[in-house]
């Protein structure tokens, strides 16, 4: 990371333009101390929209994946200062997942460009005007009429059409790319179903998960809609929770949230979803009539022979099938990235089959919205196919770096450079930037009017929040502007003098389309809204194609003689390597491993015995198509035979933060096409102790609970009954995990005694709320959007790797992850997850060793801290059991924003400078706004109606946050239930969070 | 505790300045002018003690900084007894009290030019200053640490329209505006806190 420390001197015209001029403005961009501002700079023109002090929120669209969540963006002063999840999107409902909520260091992100760049003679870039890099993409396209492409990323909306027109007018071809494509699900639901189109799963409705390498909560599909879906049916309410299987050679964070993890070998996940379709169809046959024709395709997969290829005994595949079959309606899920390898179609093809067999095609896979996810791989190899042959003479890449997310063996950037004049729209300078010719700049999502259209019934918009940060230019209106200037049929496919005209004839169009009474009414109900969003869900009903061999599977092959297999991994906070220049990304621990700011090799206990390496220790992979280093993490949750690396680092641009940052596991891929798909998962990998060190930055401490009761626990049947963790434990016939003897408890009582007498004294006599929490483990997936929604909302500083090293994150919410059994061979592993922030105990053991007074009590029950008082003596960290107190060590103020990443934060909050001691305050700011504005109104606070930013972020609702003195509020209801428990109860401290015990099935584990 | 303002008798309330605003100036200024410009002799009760004829160079004399243009509340909120929020404008509805727009001060002053040169003088730079679109930097009187969050709008709820003085000073009277109390001192926030027995809770500010 950057040691840049960003000065105070912000231009001043740069000042008007992105910030407009208040107190408040000013007094964000600087650090806690009160002699720096000394002016006041009025606006020019007031905004009518803006009010100083007080947020406005636009109503936007994602564009970190292609799911499209629907965004309310928080803007202060005319600037933005967070993401959050826009409550009547039907895809995530006002919830938004980590790398949705770094978009907003996507649009401050400091290597942003400051204008169009051109490749100069001698092969430097040179900043010039937009006139002149118009000028010159008009005399290259007019040169080349035919022999235009353009390669686009994955975007259907308005400007997708506009694309398509633009280059068909230049007789080029468009190439549709994203690459997590998830190809073979769509090839296989095209050869299975004939739909062209990956289908949607109602993972609410499924009381039966079975995952094959699925990663439905990190990267597969839309994650955050999956997630609220798994949580509704897989978190506790009061009947049997839907349980979930994962079949996968890695437990990713999907299946270290599952009851089980079925450790298969890998490539072999698809003979094992067809063993388990034949058994379900020669068992207990529900399926629709026409699948009785699938007997003879599926009689050969027997589970004995199954057993042996897949490395899981006769029974378990026999439980497994027979589960699935039972419950109705079940739910089995295929095609992410993770187990993308040569049979991954046969694999996507297997599990329609399987879905279909157990009824669910219809109920809970559902055809019909015509998601799709670009033209895919094979469209990719066309393109340079026609590279290579030298018929593109101008190349457009917008919303697309091929050069970074293609594998290194399939030449590319040499085929690129084929290319006679290279375009590239990306804002900051990244790989395929770095070998245009030309860089148009375009702008960040939350600094232009657009639209998309993930599937049918939702079609988000898009509109400017802020002036824009850098002179970028909407692609859209450069679209336009070239055509107009080509001339001819582009000049006929640019209707329009800029893309917001553009748009907006579109949408009446649209309008006119839906019989609305006022077009312009009409366009503005959905911006407010924030798109057009239809009801229904759509479904198709499909059938079985005519085609008897509609897939087999004998084992996906691989390339090389290593001896393990290479998972290249995608990760939740990398995922295809676009979040890497976000620094709150980098420093998100990454929830299954706990590493920050670089990439590691996942290397299994008994395989790190074998090659004698310890956690640190760089290994050196090889394989046909390259060698990278990486460090190691010995991880339990991975196949013996298999070496996990994550996708997403090791960028060679890209801007400071992911510049060498790791290295590229797609260095050590292939890039032969598997039949439409790129093969992430096909290749053997040699390993070799280089005797190097390198200390991994995780964040964990002791991952083993050790007898603590941290994470705690409960089997399905107990929760049924409405057990709660004592009576658990009795019936279990041990006790508790830790007891207090009876004269501990005597004194306990004593103590709490008199603490109730203190608690008449002074303010804290009278009548306030007492603020509380409850977090609901059997909801949490650990995927760390509280945490981010955290930095986003308090001003967490990132602190840097070397400072990670030492212990000194501050993440005021962190999540713990705590591994259980997994010991021996054999035994399960399972995971647990724990969201660990400030408990605001009642009798917090911070608050007596202040000797400033500057952590106390609330009256209102929080535990108070008070950056002004404190002067660093650490006494409160040293004295929290559950070490939610960061100590501000350096100013990591001054590091962590370089300009504009400065203009993030959130004025509500104090930047907080050196030598101060910080800890979650739940969102007290949050508290007293909303506080004030009842005032104000002269009401009194209605519970629910304003929550802590961890609470409003989590996709899973794990999270309730209110006043435990109101009966009727939604924290009591939650914390009323008999799995509730106090992490360290037997210290007495009192919590203000109650945790939920997690809910699992343990029945039938081997 | 509070020094009486005389009340506002003036035209100009929100809904005024809106109408200004999206008038864009001229017509609406000019009729806002007309009915506002009285002059100091048609007034019974001056509470203005200083001369209207003060120079740039007079303000060396003033208490507080010397600010770029000589811009005299006591003209202003004094005698023409504009309210408080027709320029700071956020005051009552926002934690912030809302700096004038460059706009809201041409508002009148694309119609007034001032009636004497040394006033004609001041309003030239503010005029210069919108012709060239450069807003004027004002010096900063009073600030808080940037810990501590003080919301305007709910103490004006609480002590009305006219609290601005409690901290603020009368600046009716101030031809160039000095910091009566040293608002930056806790203090002089809790004493107020204290005899009104109200929220003394650090995290009501400080968080």
């Amino acid at each position: 990371m950057s040691d840049q420390t960003p000065d105070n001197k912000l231009d001043r015209r740069r000042f008007l333009t992105v910030v407009g001029a208040t107190g408040a403005g000013a007094a964000a961009l600087s650090g806690c101390t009160t002699d720096r501002v000394q002016k006041l700079i009025p606006y020019m023109v007031g905004n009518e929209d803006q009010i100083p002090g007080i947020a406005t929120y636009y109503a936007s669209s994602c564009t970190e994946c292609a799911a499209a969540c629907g965004l309310h963006v928080r803007t202060r002063e005319g600037r933005a200062v967070k993401l959050e999840g826009n409550p009547v999107h039907p895809v995530n409902r006002g919830t938004i997942c980590s790398r949705g909520q770094a978009g907003l260091q996507g649009l401050y992100n400091p290597d942003r460009i400051a204008g169009p760049m051109a490749r100069q003679a001698d092969g430097t870039f040179k900043q010039i005007e937009w006139t002149e890099a118009i000028t010159l993409l008009v005399t290259k396209l007019k040169a080349a009429p035919g022999r235009v492409a353009v390669l686009s990323g994955q975007a259907p909306g308005t400007f997708d059409t506009l694309l398509e027109g633009w280059t068909r007018a230049q007789q080029g071809t468009l190439t549709r790319w994203e690459p997590f494509g998830h190809e073979p699900l769509r090839l296989a639901s095209q050869r299975v179903f004939g739909r062209d189109e990956l289908p949607l799963h109602d993972f609410a409705a499924a009381k039966h998960i079975v995952s094959f390498g699925a990663d439905f909560l990190e990267t597969w599909h839309t994650p955050v809609e999956q997630q609220r879906g798994f949580a509704q049916s897989h978190g506790f309410t009061q009947g049997p929770t839907a349980k979930t299987v994962y079949v996968s050679p890695r437990m990713d964070l999907t299946g270290m949230n599952a009851d089980a993890w079925v450790r298969v070998t890998p490539g072999t996940e698809a003979i094992l979803a067809l063993t388990m379709a034949n058994i379900i169809l020669s068992e207990r046959n529900r399926a629709p009539a026409d699948a009785n024709g699938l007997r003879g395709m599926l009689g050969g997969y027997t589970a004995e022979k199954a057993a042996q290829q897949v490395g899981v005994t006769v029974d378990k595949i026999r439980q497994l099938a027979r589960e699935f079959a039972s419950a109705q309606p079940s739910l089995a899920v295929a095609g992410g990235v993770g187990t993308q390898h040569r049979e991954a179609l046969e694999l996507c093809a297997a599990v329609h089959l399987l879905n279909y067999v157990a009824g669910n095609v219809g109920t809970t896979v559902k055809f019909g919205a015509g998601v799709t996810r670009g033209d895919g791989y094979a469209a990719i190899e066309r393109l340079f196919g026609r590279f290579d042959k030298g018929e593109v003479a101008v190349l457009l890449v917008h919303d697309a770096n091929p050069l970074y997310a293609l594998p290194k063996s399939g030449q590319f950037a040499e085929r690129f450079a084929k290319v006679g004049f290279k375009v590239s729209t990306a804002a900051v300078m990244d790989e395929t930037a770095m070998a245009s010719d030309l860089v148009l700049p375009s702008l960040h999502p939350l600094e232009r009017w657009d639209d998309i259209r993930p599937r049918a019934g939702v079609l988000g918009l898009m509109q400017p929040v802020m002036e824009p940060v850098f002179a970028g230019r909407h692609t859209g209106d450069v679209l336009l502007q070239t055509g107009k200037q080509l001339g001819g049929t582009a000049a006929s496919v640019a209707t329009a003098t800029d893309y917001k005209t553009y748009l907006q004839n579109a949408w009446a169009l649209e309008a006119k389309r839906r019989r609305a009474a006022d077009a312009v009414q009409f366009w503005r109900d959905a911006l407010q809204r924030g798109g057009l969003f239809d009801v229904a869900s759509p479904s198709a009903p499909v059938r079985l194609s005519a085609t008897a061999q509609l897939t087999k599977a004998v084992g996906a092959t691989f390339d090389g003689d290593g001896a393990y297999t290479l998972i290249a991994a995608p990760t939740l906070t990398m995922s295809d390597g676009r979040g890497a220049n976000r620094p709150w990304l980098l420093e998100l621990s990454d929830p299954v491993t706990k590493i920050t700011w670089w990439h590691w090799a996942e290397v299994h206990p008994e395989t790190a015995k074998e090659l004698d390496v310890r956690e640190g220790e760089i290994l050196e992979l090889t394989t046909p198509h390259g060698t990278i280093k990486a460090p190691v993490y010995i991880y339990p949750g991975i196949h013996p035979g298999a070496i996990a690396v994550p996708l997403g680092w090791g960028h060679t641009a890209y801007g400071r933060y992911a510049q060498d940052r790791g290295a590229n596991v797609l260095d050590l891929l292939g890039a032969q096409d598997g039949n439409g798909f790129l093969p992430y998962q096909s290749t053997k990998v040699s390993a070799r102790p280089t005797g190097e060190y390198r200390q991994v930055g995780k964040t964990e401490g002791n991952n083993r609970q050790l007898g603590r009761g941290i994470a705690e626990m409960m089997p399905v049947e107990a929760a049924v009954k409405g057990l709660s963790l004592r009576q658990f434990y009795e019936q279990e016939g041990h006790a508790e995990h830790e007891v207090n003897t009876e004269r501990e408890q005597g004194a306990i009582e004593g103590f709490r005694e008199s603490q109730l007498e203190q608690r008449k004294r002074g303010g804290y006599a009278e009548e306030h709320p007492q603020w509380g929490m409850t977090v609901d483990l059997s909801r949490c997936t650990g995927c760390s959007a509280c945490v981010t929604a955290c930095y986003a909302e308090n001003n967490l500083p990132t602190v840097g790797e070397e400072e990670i090293y030492r212990g000194r994150e501050m993440t005021w919410i962190r999540i713990e992850r705590f591994w259980e059994g997994g010991e021996r061979e054999g035994e399960p592993l399972e995971a647990r997850f724990v969201p660990m922030m400030c408990q605001h105990c009642d009798n917090a053991p911070c608050e007596p060793v202040c000797p400033v007074y500057a952590a106390y009590h609330t009256v209102d029950g929080l535990n108070g801290q008070v950056y002004n008082r404190c002067v660093g003596t650490r006494y409160c960290g040293n004295n929290c059991p559950y070490k939610v107190r960061y100590f501000n060590w350096y100013a990591y103020n001054k590091k962590a924003f370089p300009e504009p990443l400065n203009l993030q934060l959130n004025p509500d909050v104090t930047v907080r400078g050196r030598g101060v001691m910080e800890k979650c305050t739940m969102c007290v700011h949050r508290i007293r706004g909303a506080q004030h504005t009842a005032k104000l109104e002269d009401r009194a606070l209605v519970d629910g109606e304003f929550t802590t930013a961890c609470a409003q972020a989590c996709p899973s609702g794990a999270i309730t946050f209110g006043n435990v003195k109101d009966p009727a509020s939604k924290v009591v209801a939650a914390a009323r239930s008999p799995r509730g428990y106090h992490v360290f109860e037997e210290l007495n401290v009192r919590p203000a969070v109650t945790y939920l015990a997690k809910v699992r099935h343990t029945e039938g584990q081997s | 505790m509070f020094t009486a303002v005389p009340k506002s008798t003036s035209l100009f309330g929100d809904q005024m300045r809106k109408l200004v605003l999206l008038g864009g100036g001229a017509l609406v200024a000019i009729i806002a002018a007309v009915v506002l410009w009285r002059p100091s002799s048609a007034q019974t009760q001056d509470p203005v003690t200083v001369a209207r004829t003060l120079t740039a160079a007079d303000t060396a004399a003033f208490r507080g900084p010397t600010q770029p243009i000589l811009f005299r509340h006591d003209l202003h909120a004094g005698q023409f007894k504009m309210q408080c929020q027709y320029c700071h404008y956020s005051a009552n509805v926002s934690s912030e009290p809302g700096i004038p727009s460059m706009q809201t001060c041409m508002g009148c002053h694309l119609v007034i030019a001032g009636t004497d040169s040394t006033n004609q003088a001041e309003i030239t730079k503010l005029r210069n200053a919108w012709r060239d679109r450069k807003p004027i930097e004002w010096n900063r009187i009073h600030f808080l640490a940037r810990h501590v969050h003080f919301p305007h709008d709910r103490h004006i709820k609480a002590l009305g329209a006219t609290a601005c003085a409690t901290c603020h000073g009368d600046v009716t009277r101030m031809p160039q505006v000095f910091k009566v109390n040293n608002v930056t001192n806790m203090g002089f926030c809790i004493t107020c806190h204290l005899e009104r027995g109200v929220n003394r809770d650090c995290t009501a500010c400080h968080y």
